[in-house]
Protein backbone atom coordinates (compact mmCIF):
# COMPACT_ATOMS: atom_id res chain seq x y z
CA UNK A 1 0.00 0.00 0.00
CA UNK A 2 1.35 3.39 -0.72
CA UNK A 3 0.55 6.66 0.82
CA UNK A 4 0.15 8.26 -2.77
CA UNK A 5 -2.86 5.31 -3.02
CA UNK A 6 -4.51 6.22 0.28
CA UNK A 7 -8.13 7.64 -0.56
CA UNK A 8 -8.81 10.14 -0.02
CA UNK A 9 -11.71 9.55 2.26
CA UNK A 10 -9.79 7.27 4.39
CA UNK A 11 -7.20 10.35 4.69
CA UNK A 12 -10.33 12.83 5.41
CA UNK A 13 -11.35 10.62 8.52
CA UNK A 14 -8.06 9.97 9.44
CA UNK A 15 -6.96 13.49 9.26
CA UNK A 16 -10.29 14.53 11.44
CA UNK A 17 -8.73 12.23 14.55
CA UNK A 18 -5.92 14.12 14.53
CA UNK A 19 -7.55 17.29 14.71
CA UNK A 20 -9.70 15.95 17.18
CA UNK A 21 -6.75 15.12 19.43
CA UNK A 22 -5.38 18.97 18.68
CA UNK A 23 -8.45 20.52 19.44
CA UNK A 24 -9.79 18.82 22.19
CA UNK A 25 -6.70 18.72 24.30
CA UNK A 26 -5.56 21.50 26.29
CA UNK A 27 -1.65 21.83 25.82
CA UNK A 28 -1.52 19.69 22.50
CA UNK A 29 0.52 22.20 19.80
CA UNK A 30 0.73 19.10 17.12
CA UNK A 31 -0.08 15.55 15.89
CA UNK A 32 1.04 14.13 13.51
CA UNK A 33 -0.08 10.44 11.57
CA UNK A 34 2.64 8.59 9.39
CA UNK A 35 3.01 5.60 8.13
CA UNK A 36 5.23 3.12 9.82
CA UNK A 37 7.85 3.86 6.68
CA UNK A 38 8.21 7.85 7.72
CA UNK A 39 5.54 9.09 5.07
CA UNK A 40 2.72 11.81 6.29
CA UNK A 41 -0.58 11.02 6.23
CA UNK A 42 -2.25 13.55 8.19
CA UNK A 43 -0.55 16.51 10.44
CA UNK A 44 -1.64 19.59 12.50
CA UNK A 45 1.11 21.67 14.06
CA UNK A 46 1.17 24.78 15.76
CA UNK A 47 4.63 26.02 15.62
CA UNK A 48 6.84 25.77 12.66
CA UNK A 49 8.20 22.17 12.86
CA UNK A 50 8.09 20.37 9.32
CA UNK A 51 5.27 17.50 9.54
CA UNK A 52 6.94 15.85 7.07
CA UNK A 53 10.48 15.62 8.35
CA UNK A 54 8.98 14.82 11.78
CA UNK A 55 6.78 11.83 9.90
CA UNK A 56 10.10 10.46 8.77
CA UNK A 57 11.48 10.87 12.48
CA UNK A 58 8.30 9.32 14.05
CA UNK A 59 8.91 5.90 11.73
CA UNK A 60 12.66 6.19 13.00
CA UNK A 61 11.65 6.44 16.60
CA UNK A 62 9.24 4.17 17.21
CA UNK A 63 11.21 1.53 15.39
CA UNK A 64 14.07 2.25 17.72
CA UNK A 65 11.97 2.83 20.51
CA UNK A 66 10.48 -0.96 19.71
CA UNK A 67 14.36 -2.27 18.54
CA UNK A 68 15.74 -1.36 22.29
CA UNK A 69 12.44 -2.78 23.83
CA UNK A 70 13.18 -5.82 22.09
CA UNK A 71 16.88 -5.93 23.02
CA UNK A 72 16.35 -5.35 26.67
CA UNK A 73 14.20 -7.93 26.68
CA UNK A 74 10.99 -5.86 28.12
CA UNK A 75 7.91 -6.92 26.07
CA UNK A 76 5.71 -5.39 24.04
CA UNK A 77 6.83 -1.68 23.45
CA UNK A 78 3.74 0.81 24.02
CA UNK A 79 5.34 4.25 23.46
CA UNK A 80 8.54 6.51 23.06
CA UNK A 81 8.49 9.70 25.14
CA UNK A 82 10.66 12.33 24.67
CA UNK A 83 10.52 15.31 27.46
CA UNK A 84 12.64 18.41 26.74
CA UNK A 85 12.76 22.07 28.11
CA UNK A 86 9.50 23.48 25.73
CA UNK A 87 7.84 20.29 25.42
CA UNK A 88 7.37 16.97 24.94
CA UNK A 89 6.18 14.47 21.98
CA UNK A 90 4.90 10.96 22.49
CA UNK A 91 4.91 8.47 20.07
CA UNK A 92 3.46 5.19 19.76
CA UNK A 93 2.24 2.85 16.99
CA UNK A 94 -1.58 2.64 15.54
CA UNK A 95 -3.32 -0.58 16.82
CA UNK A 96 -4.79 -2.31 13.77
CA UNK A 97 -4.52 -5.51 11.64
CA UNK A 98 -1.50 -4.60 9.86
CA UNK A 99 1.56 -2.08 11.12
CA UNK A 100 0.84 0.29 8.98
CA UNK A 101 0.84 3.64 10.89
CA UNK A 102 2.57 5.37 13.86
CA UNK A 103 1.14 8.70 15.66
CA UNK A 104 3.33 11.72 17.23
CA UNK A 105 1.39 13.81 19.52
CA UNK A 106 3.78 17.29 20.43
CA UNK A 107 2.61 18.93 23.74
CA UNK A 108 3.79 21.78 25.67
CA UNK A 109 6.00 21.46 28.64
CA UNK A 110 3.30 21.34 31.25
CA UNK A 111 0.49 19.20 29.52
CA UNK A 112 -0.28 16.23 32.21
CA UNK A 113 1.51 13.33 30.85
CA UNK A 114 -1.23 10.75 31.67
CA UNK A 115 -3.84 12.98 29.92
CA UNK A 116 -1.36 12.79 26.91
CA UNK A 117 -1.07 9.37 26.86
CA UNK A 118 -4.39 8.74 27.96
CA UNK A 119 -5.42 10.72 24.69
CA UNK A 120 -3.13 9.70 22.23
CA UNK A 121 -4.02 6.10 22.91
CA UNK A 122 -7.99 7.14 22.01
CA UNK A 123 -6.51 8.73 19.00
CA UNK A 124 -3.96 5.58 17.91
CA UNK A 125 -7.24 3.02 18.67
CA UNK A 126 -9.43 5.16 16.86
CA UNK A 127 -7.08 5.84 13.74
CA UNK A 128 -6.61 1.74 13.96
CA UNK A 129 -10.10 0.75 13.23
CA UNK A 130 -10.74 3.09 10.48
CA UNK A 131 -7.99 1.72 8.77
CA UNK A 132 -8.57 -1.91 9.75
CA UNK A 133 -12.29 -0.54 8.09
CA UNK A 134 -10.66 0.67 5.24
CA UNK A 135 -8.77 -2.74 4.73
CA UNK A 136 -11.60 -4.74 5.15
CA UNK A 137 -13.26 -3.01 2.43
CA UNK A 138 -10.53 -2.83 0.26
CA UNK A 139 -9.75 -6.56 1.05
CA UNK A 140 -13.84 -7.29 -0.19
CA UNK A 141 -13.65 -5.14 -3.50
CA UNK A 142 -10.56 -6.98 -4.63
CA UNK B 1 43.76 1.86 14.22
CA UNK B 2 43.03 0.40 17.93
CA UNK B 3 40.19 -0.70 20.25
CA UNK B 4 36.67 -0.50 18.26
CA UNK B 5 36.03 0.43 15.07
CA UNK B 6 32.78 2.14 13.26
CA UNK B 7 32.13 1.73 9.54
CA UNK B 8 28.70 2.62 7.97
CA UNK B 9 26.45 1.43 4.57
CA UNK B 10 24.97 3.77 2.83
CA UNK B 11 22.96 3.95 -0.38
CA UNK B 12 19.68 3.98 -1.73
CA UNK B 13 16.83 1.79 -0.97
CA UNK B 14 17.05 -1.85 -1.67
CA UNK B 15 20.85 -1.07 -2.71
CA UNK B 16 21.61 -4.36 -0.17
CA UNK B 17 23.05 -2.64 3.55
CA UNK B 18 21.00 -4.54 5.58
CA UNK B 19 21.70 -7.36 3.79
CA UNK B 20 25.47 -6.88 3.42
CA UNK B 21 25.43 -6.68 7.71
CA UNK B 22 23.26 -9.71 7.54
CA UNK B 23 26.11 -11.34 5.30
CA UNK B 24 29.08 -10.76 7.33
CA UNK B 25 28.10 -9.74 10.97
CA UNK B 26 28.83 -12.36 13.90
CA UNK B 27 26.17 -11.41 15.94
CA UNK B 28 22.45 -11.44 14.82
CA UNK B 29 22.04 -8.23 13.14
CA UNK B 30 19.88 -5.16 14.90
CA UNK B 31 16.99 -4.15 12.39
CA UNK B 32 14.48 -1.51 12.14
CA UNK B 33 12.66 -2.71 9.65
CA UNK B 34 8.91 -1.08 9.04
CA UNK B 35 6.58 -2.60 6.04
CA UNK B 36 7.41 -0.37 2.56
CA UNK B 37 4.70 1.96 1.69
CA UNK B 38 6.31 2.97 -1.38
CA UNK B 39 6.35 0.11 -4.01
CA UNK B 40 7.17 2.89 -6.74
CA UNK B 41 10.81 3.59 -4.92
CA UNK B 42 11.41 -0.04 -4.67
CA UNK B 43 9.35 -3.60 -4.59
CA UNK B 44 10.63 -4.76 -1.43
CA UNK B 45 7.95 -5.84 1.56
CA UNK B 46 10.35 -3.99 4.03
CA UNK B 47 12.15 -1.68 4.62
CA UNK B 48 14.72 0.15 7.30
CA UNK B 49 13.73 2.93 8.94
CA UNK B 50 16.60 3.82 11.72
CA UNK B 51 19.46 2.00 11.38
CA UNK B 52 20.77 -2.07 11.19
CA UNK B 53 23.53 -2.87 13.19
CA UNK B 54 26.22 -5.61 13.14
CA UNK B 55 29.69 -6.58 14.31
CA UNK B 56 32.82 -8.58 13.14
CA UNK B 57 36.16 -9.05 14.18
CA UNK B 58 39.37 -8.23 12.41
CA UNK B 59 42.45 -10.59 12.34
CA UNK B 60 43.87 -7.78 14.51
CA UNK B 61 41.33 -8.81 17.49
CA UNK B 62 39.45 -5.59 17.37
CA UNK B 63 35.68 -5.41 16.88
CA UNK B 64 34.13 -3.41 13.57
CA UNK B 65 31.23 -2.00 14.19
CA UNK B 66 28.59 -2.43 11.08
CA UNK B 67 25.83 0.64 10.95
CA UNK B 68 23.64 0.77 8.49
CA UNK B 69 21.46 3.74 7.36
CA UNK B 70 17.84 4.26 5.62
CA UNK B 71 18.06 4.86 2.60
CA UNK B 72 15.54 7.33 1.56
CA UNK B 73 16.55 11.03 1.52
CA UNK B 74 13.74 11.40 4.27
CA UNK B 75 15.53 9.57 6.31
CA UNK B 76 18.44 11.90 6.00
CA UNK B 77 18.58 13.20 9.44
CA UNK B 78 19.96 9.72 10.34
CA UNK B 79 22.77 9.97 8.33
CA UNK B 80 24.96 12.31 10.06
CA UNK B 81 23.68 11.06 13.38
CA UNK B 82 25.05 7.66 12.02
CA UNK B 83 28.72 8.82 11.10
CA UNK B 84 29.49 10.43 14.01
CA UNK B 85 32.57 8.86 14.52
CA UNK B 86 32.96 6.79 11.76
CA UNK B 87 36.26 5.93 10.22
CA UNK B 88 34.85 5.02 6.46
CA UNK B 89 31.67 4.59 4.52
CA UNK B 90 30.81 1.51 2.30
CA UNK B 91 28.15 3.15 -0.65
CA UNK B 92 26.18 0.43 -2.17
CA UNK B 93 24.24 1.92 -5.40
CA UNK B 94 21.88 -0.78 -7.10
CA UNK B 95 22.76 -0.41 -10.77
CA UNK B 96 19.21 -1.51 -11.80
CA UNK B 97 17.26 1.88 -10.34
CA UNK B 98 16.68 4.48 -12.51
CA UNK B 99 19.60 7.02 -12.30
CA UNK B 100 22.50 5.37 -10.30
CA UNK B 101 24.76 8.14 -10.85
CA UNK B 102 22.52 10.38 -9.08
CA UNK B 103 22.32 7.84 -6.69
CA UNK B 104 26.33 8.41 -6.33
CA UNK B 105 26.26 11.50 -6.10
CA UNK B 106 23.86 12.04 -3.47
CA UNK B 107 25.14 9.67 -1.19
CA UNK B 108 28.98 11.24 -2.22
CA UNK B 109 27.26 14.84 -1.08
CA UNK B 110 25.83 13.28 2.36
CA UNK B 111 29.21 11.75 3.28
CA UNK B 112 31.49 14.29 1.46
CA UNK B 113 33.57 14.81 4.60
CA UNK B 114 34.67 11.49 4.42
CA UNK B 115 34.74 11.02 0.58
CA UNK B 116 37.46 14.07 0.60
CA UNK B 117 39.28 12.30 3.26
CA UNK B 118 39.20 9.25 0.95
CA UNK B 119 37.48 6.96 3.46
CA UNK B 120 34.94 5.62 1.28
CA UNK B 121 34.39 2.71 -1.11
CA UNK B 122 31.74 2.05 -3.98
CA UNK B 123 29.95 -1.11 -4.48
CA UNK B 124 27.73 -1.46 -7.56
CA UNK B 125 25.41 -3.69 -7.65
CA UNK B 126 23.43 -5.79 -10.38
CA UNK B 127 25.88 -4.78 -12.82
CA UNK B 128 25.42 -8.54 -14.52
CA UNK B 129 21.64 -8.17 -15.26
CA UNK B 130 22.26 -3.88 -15.95
CA UNK B 131 26.11 -3.16 -16.84
CA UNK B 132 25.53 0.52 -17.42
CA UNK B 133 26.10 2.87 -16.12
CA UNK B 134 29.74 0.82 -16.12
CA UNK B 135 32.54 1.32 -13.45
CA UNK B 136 34.59 3.61 -16.43
CA UNK B 137 31.27 5.67 -15.65
CA UNK B 138 31.14 5.86 -11.99
CA UNK B 139 35.41 6.42 -12.20
CA UNK B 140 34.62 9.86 -14.13
CA UNK B 141 31.57 10.76 -12.08
CA UNK B 142 33.57 10.79 -8.91
CA UNK B 143 36.14 12.43 -10.97
CA UNK B 144 33.68 14.80 -11.73
CA UNK B 145 33.11 15.38 -7.92
CA UNK B 146 36.46 15.33 -7.24
CA UNK B 147 36.46 12.26 -5.34
CA UNK B 148 39.24 9.20 -5.66
CA UNK B 149 38.07 6.22 -3.91
CA UNK B 150 37.73 2.68 -5.49
CA UNK B 151 34.80 1.51 -7.07
CA UNK B 152 33.93 -2.25 -7.54
CA UNK B 153 31.24 -4.68 -8.42
CA UNK B 154 29.59 -6.53 -5.25
CA UNK B 155 27.08 -8.69 -4.40
CA UNK B 156 25.59 -7.53 -1.01
CA UNK B 157 24.58 -11.14 -0.39
CA UNK B 158 27.72 -12.88 -0.68
CA UNK B 159 30.19 -12.72 2.28
CA UNK B 160 33.36 -12.38 0.15
CA UNK B 161 32.11 -9.60 -1.77
CA UNK B 162 31.40 -7.45 0.99
CA UNK B 163 34.76 -8.22 3.19
CA UNK B 164 36.84 -7.54 0.17
CA UNK B 165 35.03 -3.83 0.36
CA UNK B 166 35.89 -3.75 3.95
CA UNK B 167 39.01 -4.81 3.46
CA UNK B 168 40.12 -2.97 0.84
CA UNK B 169 38.64 0.42 2.70
CA UNK B 170 40.29 -0.26 5.85
CA UNK B 171 43.71 -0.65 4.03
CA UNK B 172 42.96 3.08 2.20
CA UNK B 173 42.00 4.59 5.63
CA UNK B 174 45.40 3.36 6.74
CA UNK B 175 47.53 4.18 3.59
CA UNK B 176 46.24 7.90 4.37
CA UNK B 177 46.66 8.00 7.82
CA UNK B 178 50.23 6.75 7.51
CA UNK B 179 50.62 9.28 4.44
CA UNK B 180 49.38 12.44 6.69
CA UNK B 181 51.79 11.01 9.37
CA UNK B 182 54.67 11.07 6.46
CA UNK B 183 53.61 14.17 5.37
CA UNK B 184 53.31 16.00 8.65
CA UNK B 185 49.32 16.60 8.49
CA UNK B 186 46.72 15.70 10.34
CA UNK B 187 43.75 14.01 8.78
CA UNK B 188 41.33 14.96 11.04
CA UNK B 189 39.09 17.14 8.98
CA UNK B 190 37.50 13.83 7.25
CA UNK B 191 37.46 11.32 9.80
CA UNK B 192 34.69 12.94 11.76
CA UNK B 193 36.57 12.27 15.23
CA UNK B 194 37.87 8.98 15.01
CA UNK B 195 41.31 10.55 15.93
CA UNK B 196 39.84 12.18 18.94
Amino acid sequence: MSVRTLPLELIADLDNEVRGLHARVSGVIGCVLATTDGRQVSAVVDNEADPQRVSAMVGSIVALGETIGREVMIGRTQFVAVSAVGGMILLQRVPAQRDLLVVGTLARHNTNLGILLHETGITAVAAGKILDEWLGRDRQSA
Amino acid sequence: MSGELKLLFAGAMGAGKTTAIRAISEIAPITTEATNGDFTECDKEETTVAMDYGEITLPTGEKLRLYGTPGQARFGFMWPILAAGALGVVILIDNSRPDPLADLELYIDAFRALADAGAVIVGVGHMESCPRPSLEAYAERLAALDVVVPVMPADARRHSDVVGMLEILLQQIEATWAYDEVMGGVSACGLMGANS
